[in-house]
C-alpha cells in the first residue's frame, strides 16, 4: 500500500515505513538508544531526500524516547537539575547545528560531513564499548567480581570553577563540562539527525561520574527535550519535517520499542553493551566504505530551490 | 502609410500558403490531484490534423509526425561531481542549472532524427540538451560535461525521458499518446507542447497546460509547513510526545 508523503513529495510503501520504524524501534528499546543513527541512513537509502530524512527522524526520536523517559521519571531515575543544564546548552548547540546543516547542504558537502561524522563518532564510541564489554564479559566468565567505578573517584574535570551541587546525582561539580557536553551533543545531534544518547551516556558516566541509576533516565530526558526543540528548528528553518513520514515511523517505533525493552530483560548488561557496540561499529564501517570505495555514480544532483 | 503597408501585405501574401493544417487536440486530464494514495497517474493525449479553417482544401495529406513535449515546473538545480582526494571521495565540482525543468518527457511518433534536424529540434525545445544549455551557470566546457550527466541522472529518476514510439497514429491524421506521470513528479503547472512535422518542418503547433497539485489533507499539510512553520513544528512534537506516551501506556498495563 503506497502512501504519499506531502513534504518529501514522493510515495513510499506504508508497510515498509512502519516496518523499518518497528525494527529500529525494537533495537532502540533493546539497547536504550534513540535509533536515529540507523533510521536516517535507511531512509536516505530508500530515496527520501536527506534533508527530509534527518528532520523527520528527529520527530521520531522524540516519540521513541518519550515512553522510556516517562518510565525513568516515575522511578525517580532522572536528575532534572542536571538535565536542565544539558537541555539549555543542547538547544544552543542545536541552533548552531541546524544552521550548519543548511550551509553544508547548499555547499554540497552535507553527505561528506554526515559520513565522516558517523564514522568518527560511531567508530570511536563503538570501539570503546566493545573493549569495555568484552573485558567485563571475560572477567565475569572467570568468576571475578566486576567492581563498578566508584562515583566519588575524582578526575581533573572536578577541579574546574563555577561549581554547582546536583543533589540527585550526588555531585558537586563545575557547570562548564556539563554545558560543553550539552552544546556538543546538541550540535552533532541536529547535524546528523541522531539523539546522541550513545555519546551522552559514556560522557556522563566516564567524564562526570554520574551514578549508573541516573544516567540513562537523564540522557533520555535530555534527548526528548533537545530533539523536540530540533524538530521545531528544522520545521521553521528548512520546512523539511514530513509529519506523515514521522508519524508512520513513530507508530512502528513505539510498538517495536516495547518488544525490544522486554527482550532486553533476557540479556545481561555486558552482553547488551557488546551487541550494541557491534551494531554501532557495523554502521561506522558502512560509512567508512562509502567514503573509501569508488562510488557507483560520481555524479549527483540536488534541488536548490524553486525556479522563477 | 501605403508605403509601409505594401511590403507588409506582400510578406503576408507570400507566407500564407494555399494549403494549411491545424491541430485539434485534447488531453485526458486538466488537473492531476495528489491524494494520500497517489502513486503516479496515466495521461492520454489525442489529436487530429485537419485542414485550416480558411483554406480551400477538404482533406490533409500525410505523412505527418507528431512530437509532444511535456514540461514540469522549473527548479534551480545543481549537478555535482565526486573526486578521489586524500583517500576519500567527496564532491569537488558543481554546476548550477537555474530555472531548469523538473520534469521533461518527449513523446514522438518516430525517431527524432528522422522527424527533423537537430537545429529545429533544439530551437523548439524538443531535445533535453536545449534546456541544460540555457539553464547552465557554468562555463562552456564544464556545462557540456555536467549537462549530459544531469540529463542522465534525471532520466534514471524517471523525471526525464524520450519515448520515440510514444505517439501512435490511428489513421493518417489521427494520433493518440500515453504518458505515465511518476509519483515523484513535482507539483506545479505543467505544459504539454504538441508539434506536427511534415518533411522536417513544423506545420502546426499547440500548447496546453495542466496542473499537478496536492488536494485535501496533503495540501493542508504542505501549506501548513510553509505558512505557519512554528505551529507545524509544535504539532509534530505534541504528536510525537503523545504517540510515545500512548505506546508506553498501552504496553505497561
Amino acid at each position: 500500500m503506497q502512501i504519499y508523503l506531502p513534504i518529501a513529495e514522493l510515495s513510499v510503501n506504508l508497510f515498509f515505513l512502519v516496518g523499518i520504524g518497528g525494527a529500529v524501534g525494537f533495537l532502540s528499546g533493546l539497547f536504550g538508544v534513540g535509533g536515529g543513527f540507523l533510521l536516517t541512513p535507511l531512509l536516505i537509502f530508500s530515496g527520501v531526500p536527506a534533508s527530509v530524512a534527518v528532520a523527520s527522524v528527529t520527530g521520531q526520536v522524540v516519540a521513541a524516547s518519550t515512553s522510556g523517559a516517562l518510565g525513568y521519571y516515575r522511578r525517580g531515575g532522572i536528575d532534572l537539575h542536571l538535565a536542565l543544564y544539558l537541555i539549555l546548552s543542547g538547544i544552543v548547540g542545536a541552533v548552531g547545528g541546524v544552521a550548519a546543516f543548511a550551509l553544508l547542504r547548499d555547499a554540497g558537502q552535507l553527505d561528506l560531513v554526515i559520513s565522516v561524522g558517523f564514522l568518527v563518532l560511531l567508530g570511536s564510541v563503538g570501539a570503546l564499548m566493545l573493549v569495555e564489554s568484552t573485558r567485563s564479559l571475560l572477567k565475569s566468565r572467570k568468576g571475578v567480581v566486576v567492581r563498578e567505578r566508584l562515583p566519588n573517584q575524582h578526575n581533573w574535570i572536578h577541579g574546574l570553577p563555577l561549581r554547582v551541587r546536583f543533589k540527585k546525582s550526588r555531585l558537586y561539580i563545575s557547570v562548564l563540562p556539563v554545558l560543553l557536553i550539552g552544546l556538543f551533543i546538541g550540535f552533532v545531534g541536529s547535524l546528523l539527525g541522531v539523539g546522541g544518547g550513545f555519546i551522552m551516556v559514556p560522557a556522563l558516566v566516564y567524564l562526570l561520574r554520574v551514578p549508573g541509576s541516573i544516567v540513562i533516565g537523564t540522557s533520555l530526558a535530555q534527548v526528548v527535550a533537545m530533539m523536540a526543540a530540533t524538530t521545531i528548528l528544522h520545521a521553521v528553518q528548512s520546512q523539511s519535517v514530513d509529519i506523515i513520514l514521522a508519524f508512520c515511523l513513530m507508530i512502528g517505533g513505539t510498538v517495536g520499542a516495547q518488544f525490544g525493552a522486554s527482550a532486553g530483560k533476557q540479556l545481561r548488561g555486558e552482553q547488551l553493551r557488546g551487541l550494541l557496540a557491534l551494531l554501532v561499529l557495523a554502521v561506522a564501517i558502512r560509512f567508512g566504505f562509502s567514503l573509501i570505495l569508488t562510488p557507483a555514480d560520481v555524479f549527483s544532483t540536488a534541488v536548490m530551490g524553486a525556479g522563477k | 502609410m501605403t508605403r509601409l503597408l505594401t511590403p507588409l501585405l506582400l510578406v503576408l501574401l507570400l507566407i500564407a500558403p494555399a494549403y494549411a493544417e491545424r491541430l485539434v487536440s485534447q488531453m485526458s486530464n486538466e488537473s492531476i490531484e495528489i491524494t494520500s494514495s497517489f502513486d503516479g497517474e496515466r495521461m492520454s493525449f489525442f489529436g487530429m490534423i485537419a485542414p485550416d479553417a480558411g483554406s480551400e482544401q477538404k482533406f490533409v495529406t500525410g505523412p505527418f509526425h507528431v512530437v509532444i513535449v511535456v514540461l514540469g515546473p522549473t527548479q534551480d538545480r545543481v549537478a555535482r561531481e565526486k573526486t578521489h582526494n586524500f583517500g576519500i571521495w567527496f564532491n569537488t565540482d558543481q554546476v548550477g542549472f537555474d530555472n531548469f525543468p523538473s520534469y521533461l518527457h518527449v513523446l514522438s511518433s518516430s525517431r527524432l532524427n528522422d522527424i527533423s534536424d537537430v537545429t529545429t529540434l533544439t530551437a523548439n525545445g524538443i531535445l533535453p540538451e536545449a534546456y541544460t544549455l540555457a539553464a547552465s551557470t557554468g562555463d562552456w566546457w564544464k556545462s557540456a560535461i555536467f549537462s549530459r550527466e544531469l540529463v542522465r541522472l534525471m532520466t534514471e529518476e524517471g523525471l526525464f525521458g524520450v519515448q520515440e514510439n510514444g505517439v501512435n497514429f490511428l489513421s493518417d491524421n489521427f494520433y493518440s499518446a500515453r504518458l505515465t506521470l511518476p509519483s515523484n513528479a513535482p507539483p506545479g503547472p505543467y505544459i504539454a507542447l504538441t508539434y506536427v512535422f511534415q518533411n522536417g518542418d513544423i506545420i502546426a503547433r499547440k500548447s496546453e497546460g495542466f496542473s499537478v497539485r496536492k488536494i485535501g489533507f496533503e495540501r493542508f499539510v504542505a501549506m501548513a509547513a510553509v505558512q505557519s512553520p512554528l505551529l507545524y513544528g509544535l504539532v509534530c512534537v505534541i504528536l510525537a510526545l503523545f504517540t510515545g506516551w500512548l505506546g508506553g501506556a498501552i504496553f505497561r498495563r
